[in-house]
């Protein structure tokens, strides 16, 4: 037990932490296959994935996508948020529930529920379709992450705020809004992330013109095996775990997953 | 003042509530509605007609049930896999030192934060014929030609189980959490061994957080796409690839309809089922707590 017990658990970190490690150790591969051991070091990868136009531009239209989409979601999360840590009304843990449903429902129902709607409506512009489908992905980030703040507030600072003659607005600017902050920017970090990172539901959004970033890479994985889809990875796993970080220091990762 | 702040609230909800209604659960509907419209297009004919035509020939075609139940049999093994890996790592976090705990619990829920298919790459390099477990095995004369690992339903599992045993360490820790610590110490104090302290006390104590992390598992797993695209056969092998093909390939929109709801039925039932199971189970000890 002693010894079992310590094997067994540096076990299971390799188990989650050895196939991240991996692509960051064959992205930096000089050799022309992403397989180990390397054959030398270098960043040529790095400058072959900036330099091919696919994954330029699915990353910009990635980008894109995630900053619009959680800018549109933000404001709304916030006006829900506060609706719902405030309210003591009956229904509130529904409430809570009923913005949690695009969590609930897998990806890729959603995915084919917006296609088929979609295309009954005729809306064939796959900006706005992904715009649609990632508003939905992050909104219940937002939320989430706001309540996680919010909940910690004490209601009786509102209370005095308005005894003492502040209006709803007043008190929402000067005592909630502060309060919330941590976690409107770990809330849109972490939408940012969900909607960067989707698969499921872009899939059935995208046109020829408009992939998102995972999407291009998993075609790409589908026919080559040179290291530059590790040096894109690479990329994209040091800036998940830099957004992980903020969101751990703001409002801690655990509450913001639920 | 009173006045106000009660049409707020309504107000407050409404834009969120809206978009839920007008982006998710509206075109929910248009979906199942699809599912009992003619099939064998994109754009059925809903003039002739509601039935159940599609259900009769996906609940009747072996093909079908074959993936549906490869499907369950897959996430289940990886539902197992989880909980098997999820719960010692969940208790060794709650024993570990305070000021170690939140590294190490970073260390495990950060990868979330990552896209699945950068997480799922690592495994296709490393399952690879000329990966790195085929290397080894081959250079150590283990066996003579690289084993086929990738592009299996076990690569699969392997995939869907790293993606998602970070749920079974999330819902456990949560569990523990509300043990006291000194009830495993006093039950040695008494003369249990560590490992029976563990087994009669952290284990049961632990199950509403295991069942409620294995549920959501297992229902995230039926609904993967991207893991068993990318690492398992190719072809519609799993219940969302077949999904997929159905509404990309084939086109036979109603049909893929109606399979999507036939996986949500199944998800949906077992969420309620373990969670109803665990409330009414374990309820007073969560309450006691």
């Amino acid at each position: 037990m002693r010894v079992l017990f310590p094997g067994v658990i540096f076990t299971i970190y390799a188990f989650i932490a050895a196939p991240l490690i991996v692509v960051i150790v064959v992205s930096f591969n000089s050799g022309n296959v992403a397989s180990l051991p390397i054959e030398g070091f270098s960043l040529r990868w790095y400058a072959n994935a900036l330099e091919t136009r696919a994954f330029v531009r699915a990353l910009g239209t990635s980008l894109w996508l995630a900053i619009t989409a959680t800018m549109i979601a933000m404001p709304i999360a916030l006006a829900a948020a506060v609706a719902i840590a405030q309210g003591d009304f009956r229904g509130r843990a529904a409430m809570e529930t009923f913005f949690m449903t695009p969590l609930l429902v897998p990806g890729l129902v959603i995915g084919i529920a917006l296609l088929v709607s979609f295309s009954a409506l005729q809306v064939r512009d796959a900006p706005l379709r992904l715009l649609a489908g990632h508003v939905l992905i992050a909104l219940p980030y937002c939320i989430r992450t706001i309540l996680a703040s919010l909940t910690r507030m004490d209601r009786a600072l509102i209370e005095g705020a308005q005894t003492l003659g502040a209006d709803d607005f007043t008190a929402f600017r000067l005592i909630t809004l502060p309060l919330a902050a941590p976690g409107i920017i770990a809330g849109t970090s972490f939408a940012f992330l969900q909607s960067f990172g989707d698969v499921p539901i872009s899939l059935f959004l995208i046109d020829a013109r408009n992939a998102t970033l995972p999407i291009t890479i998993m075609s790409y994985l589908e026919y080559s095996v040179d290291p530059t889809v590790a040096a894109m990875s690479s990329m994209i796993t040091i800036a998940s775990f830099a957004v992980a970080l903020v969101i751990e220091r703001l409002v801690g990762l655990r509450r913001a997953l639920g | 003042m009173r006045r106000s702040s009660s049409l707020a609230r309504p107000m407050l909800l409404a834009p969120g509530g809206l978009l839920l209604l007008v982006l998710l659960l509206a075109p929910m509907m248009v979906l199942l509605s699809y599912s009992f419209a003619p099939g064998g297009s994109m754009r059925p004919d809903f003039s002739a007609g509601l039935t159940f035509e599609n259900y009769i020939s996906v609940l009747g075609d072996p093909f079908y049930l074959a993936v549906i139940g490869r499907t369950m049999l897959i996430s289940l093994i990886v539902t197992a896999a989880s909980l098997l890996l999820g719960w010692p790592l969940a208790y060794f976090l709650w024993r570990a030192p305070a000021r170690w705990r939140t590294l190490l619990t970073l260390a495990v829920v950060a990868p979330l934060l990552i896209s699945i298919p950068v997480r799922n790459y690592g495994w296709m390099v490393l399952l690879g014929d000329q990966g790195l477990i085929n290397g080894l095995l081959v250079g150590a004369s283990l066996v003579e030609q690289p084993l086929r690992l990738m592009y299996t339903n076990f690569a699969t599992v392997i995939g869907l189980t790293h993606v998602l045993m970070p749920f079974v360490v999330l819902s456990v820790v949560a569990a523990l959490e509300r043990v006291p610590p000194e009830l495993l110490s006093a039950a040695e104090t008494l003369g249990a061994s560590r490992l029976r302290a563990i087994l009669e006390i952290a284990l049961p104590l632990s199950l509403p957080g295991a069942i409620g992390g294995a549920a959501l598992v297992f229902c995230v797993a039926v609904s993967a796409y991207v893991t068993p695209a990318l690492m398992g056969p190719s072809g519609a092998n799993y219940a969302t690839t077949l999904i997929y093909q159905q509404f990309i390939s084939t086109l036979n929109w109603p049909r893929g309809a109606t399979i999507a709801v036939v996986l949500l039925i199944i998800t949906a039932a077992t969420l309620i089922g373990l969670l109803g199971f665990i409330n009414k189970r374990f309820s007073r000890a969560l309450r006691g707590s």
